[in-house]
Order: C-alpha cells, then sequence, then structure tokens
C-alpha cells in the first residue's frame, strides 16, 4: 500500500471521482499544471535523445502534447487534464526506453571489448 | 390491476437486471488480466525484479487501482486507467533493464580493466595504506616503476609518501571506476565506449563512474584535475569539454579543471578515443 504514494496524482485523482460518481471537472489550474508537466516530460524526452533511441514512444508523447495544448485552446479542461496526463506517462516512457537502449549499446561495446581482451590473453603464448 | 402492473414492471426488472448479470463475463477486463500478466513476467525476471525502484511500485499500484475498479469506473476514466497503467508498465521494465546493463557495463569496465592491466604486466595489489606521515603498499608481483618514488623495503612492502597514498585512498573511495595510478599521479580512465559513437555526449555508465569521481573530488579542494583527451581534434576537445562540464555541474569548481588534449603516440590505436583525468594529489 505503501507504494501508492508514486502514483501519478492525476490518475489517482480521476479513479476516485470517477468510483464516487462525481462529475470529473477539472478547473483551468489543475488542467495547466498538468500541461506544464507534461511539456517539461517531453522536453526532458527530447533532451535523452529519445528522438534517435524511442522515436515512436516520443511521437506518441507529442501527439498526446498536442491535443492536451488544443484542448487548452478551447478551454476544455478535462481534456486537457486527460491528453496532458497521458503525454507525460508516454514522455516518461520514451526517456526510460533512451536509457534501456544507450546503456544496452554502450554495456554491449564494453562486452566486445573484454571478449576481445579474453582472447588476446588467452592466445598468447 | 395495478398491483399486476406492478409485479410486471418488477419482474420485467428483475429478467433485465440478471440478464445483464449473465452478459458481464466474471473476473477482471481482458486489458486489466493482460497488464497483470506484464506485471508478473516484470517480476519474475531476475533482471528486472532485482532492479526494480518505484517505478515497478508504480506500475503495480496502478494496475491494482485499475482492476479493483474497473467495474465502476466510467468508460473514460478506464480507457485512462488502463492508458496510464500500460505506459507505467513500459516504464518500470526499461528502467530495471537500464539499470540492469548500466551495472553490468561498470562490472565490464572493472573487468576489462584488470585484462587490460594483465596483459601489461603491470598488476600491482595494494593491501595496506594511509598510516600518515607514510602509507605502506604491498606489491604482490612487481615493485611499482621507480618514477613513482616509493622506496622499497627488503621484505616486499613498498613506503609511500602521504600525498600518494592519499590518491591511494581516494581511489579507493571510487568503487567501480576505471583508474590506476601512475607517475603523474590517479588516472581515471575514460575510453570510447564512455562516450556515444563519434560525439561527445557521455553514456550513462561514463556518468555513472564520472558521479563517483567527483563525489570524491568536491570533498578534497586540494588535488590538481586534468582532463587529458587522446586525438587533436574537435571531437577531442569536445570531450575533454563534456567531462570538465560533468564535473562541475557536480560540485567540482570547473577553474580547477584544466583541460587538453593529447596528440597519437606511437603504440597507440587511432581509433583510440580515450580521456584521461588526471588527479593530482600535493605529491609531485
Amino acid at each position: 500500500m505503501a507504494s501508492r504514494r508514486f502514483l501519478p496524482s492525476g490518475f489517482l485523482i480521476l479513479a476516485a471521482l470517477a468510483v464516487s460518481g462525481a462529475a470529473a471537472a477539472v478547473d483551468r489550474d489543475t488542467a495547466q499544471l498538468e500541461l506544464t508537466q507534461a511539456v517539461t516530460a517531453v522536453q526532458t524526452a527530447e533532451r535523452d535523445d529519445a528522438a534517435r533511441y524511442a522515436p515512436a514512444d516520443l511521437d506518441e508523447a507529442h501527439s498526446m502534447l498536442g491535443s492536451a495544448q488544443r484542448a487548452a485552446d478551447g478551454r476544455s479542461w478535462d481534456d486537457t487534464a486527460l491528453f496532458a496526463e497521458r503525454a507525460k506517462v508516454a514522455g516518461d516512457l520514451a526517456s526510460a526506453r533512451s536509457r534501456q537502449h544507450r546503456a544496452e549499446s554502450a554495456t554491449a561495446e564494453i562486452e566486445r571489448s573484454v571478449d576481445s581482451l579474453r582472447h588476446e590473453i588467452g592466445g598468447a603464448p | 390491476m395495478k398491483s399486476s402492473k406492478t409485479l410486471c414492471a418488477l419482474a420485467t426488472g428483475a429478467t433485465l437486471f440478471l440478464a445483464a448479470c449473465a452478459t458481464v463475463p466474471p473476473g477482471p477486463p481482458p486489458d486489466v488480466v493482460r497488464l497483470q500478466s506484464d506485471l508478473d513476467r516484470l517480476h519474475s525476471d531476475p533482471r528486472i525484479a532485482n532492479n526494480a525502484g518505484p517505478e515497478l511500485a508504480n506500475a503495480d499500484a496502478a494496475v491494482d487501482v485499475l482492476a479493483r475498479n474497473a467495474r465502476v469506473l466510467d468508460a473514460r476514466a478506464y480507457t485512462q486507467g488502463v492508458y496510464i497503467a500500460d505506459k507505467l508498465v513500459g516504464i518500470a521494465e526499461a528502467t530495471a533493464l537500464a539499470r540492469y546493463a548500466e551495472q553490468r557495463g561498470s562490472e565490464l569496465g572493472i573487468e576489462r580493466e584488470h585484462l587490460l592491466a594483465r596483459s601489461d604486466s603491470h598488476t600491482t595489489t595494494i593491501v595496506t595504506t594511509t598510516q600518515a606521515p607514510t602509507a605502506v603498499v604491498r606489491s604482490d608481483i612487481t615493485p611499482p616503476a621507480p618514477v613513482v618514488r616509493e622506496t622499497i623495503r627488503d621484505d616486499g612492502v613498498v613506503v609511500v609518501p602521504r600525498e600518494r597514498a592519499e590518491l591511494v585512498a581516494m581511489q579507493r573511495q571510487m568503487p567501480g571506476v576505471e583508474s590506476r595510478l601512475d607517475a603523474r599521479g590517479l588516472i581515471v580512465h575514460l575510453d570510447n565506449y564512455s562516450f556515444e559513437p563519434g560525439r561527445a555526449e557521455l553514456t550513462p555508465t561514463a556518468e555513472q563512474s564520472l558521479d563517483g569521481v567527483a563525489r570524491v573530488l568536491a570533498t578534497d579542494g586540494d588535488a590538481g584535475i586534468t582532463v587529458e583527451a587522446l586525438g587533436a581534434d574537435g571531437l577531442a576537445t569536445a570531450r575533454a569539454a563534456a567531462v570538465r562540464d560533468y564535473l562541475d555541474a557536480r560540485g567540482v569548481d570547473g577553474a580547477r579543471i584544466a583541460s587538453r588534449t593529447v596528440g597519437y603516440r606511437e603504440g597507440l590505436a587511432r581509433n583510440d578515443r580515450r580521456v584521461d583525468i588526471v588527479i593530482q594529489g600535493d605529491y609531485r
């Protein structure tokens, strides 16, 4: 249960509102906050070179962010929050996959280098 | 008449209710079952389970909330929940696998350093150290090269000056970092694989090593630091600057850090684009 504190707040709020039967009305400030967090996540993914290592995930994040920004332009705060939340997790996933790809590539290169050294040492007279 | 209509309406309602119940399959919806299955797979993979951080706890909690509320969520909230949970599962998997690869890369880096040392017949094992004003270092295989200014006792123990011992102590505070001691000081070694191919961007493994170096250097304000990049061209300059900037961002004053490029010498491979961090104590 303790792990639940790590949950994205938006998802918990949305789930709680839906379960309680209350209208899931999101105010402007909440929607803008979600949007800001989404922009940050997507920018972080770009800095993490996701365009190179996780292009599909980054494209999805951009698409969701675009939908959130259009919803914000239309003052539809519910949709803004919904798409922003999606953009944020899609951006986070792009960053994570980019990190995974870079780490695995670097490790594979070191592994090749170690194999080569082992071969040299093993083959030495 | 009125009561028979009421009875009829009740019967119809009950029938519709029972029919509705009959059409709802037992258990969680397929999306939730899939997500639970994905989580089971992550938990049973030792590479992921052993490197799971808060990301896996996030995914567990999200799927748990979804599973418990799937039948009462409206369609919009349910779809959103599935989307978010799906991404959180992906984040947990990718992050854990990245950690696993980084850890393995670090271990392989150490093994490679040992193999390089073996191939050069320069292996020296340090077994005791730092008792000011002198430190004692035992050479198990061969004494260090004379340029390092140690004195070798008859029993094979090498006595080194205190400043030199400080570098030895510093080296010990950098577990997992490829380094060696030579006449110039403590040399931290970042090889080709510490950078993205053909670029000056540090790999996560290299950043991890530099974090350890920065922690030590940030607490020792006296040590001189020189970043040396092999290959006198723009890439070498950029890589040296990237290392200096990274250390500076992690609390090591950039003004302390000199950087330079080093041209190729005989015996060095042309594709060797390593960067060395030379750390000098007061010992010269």
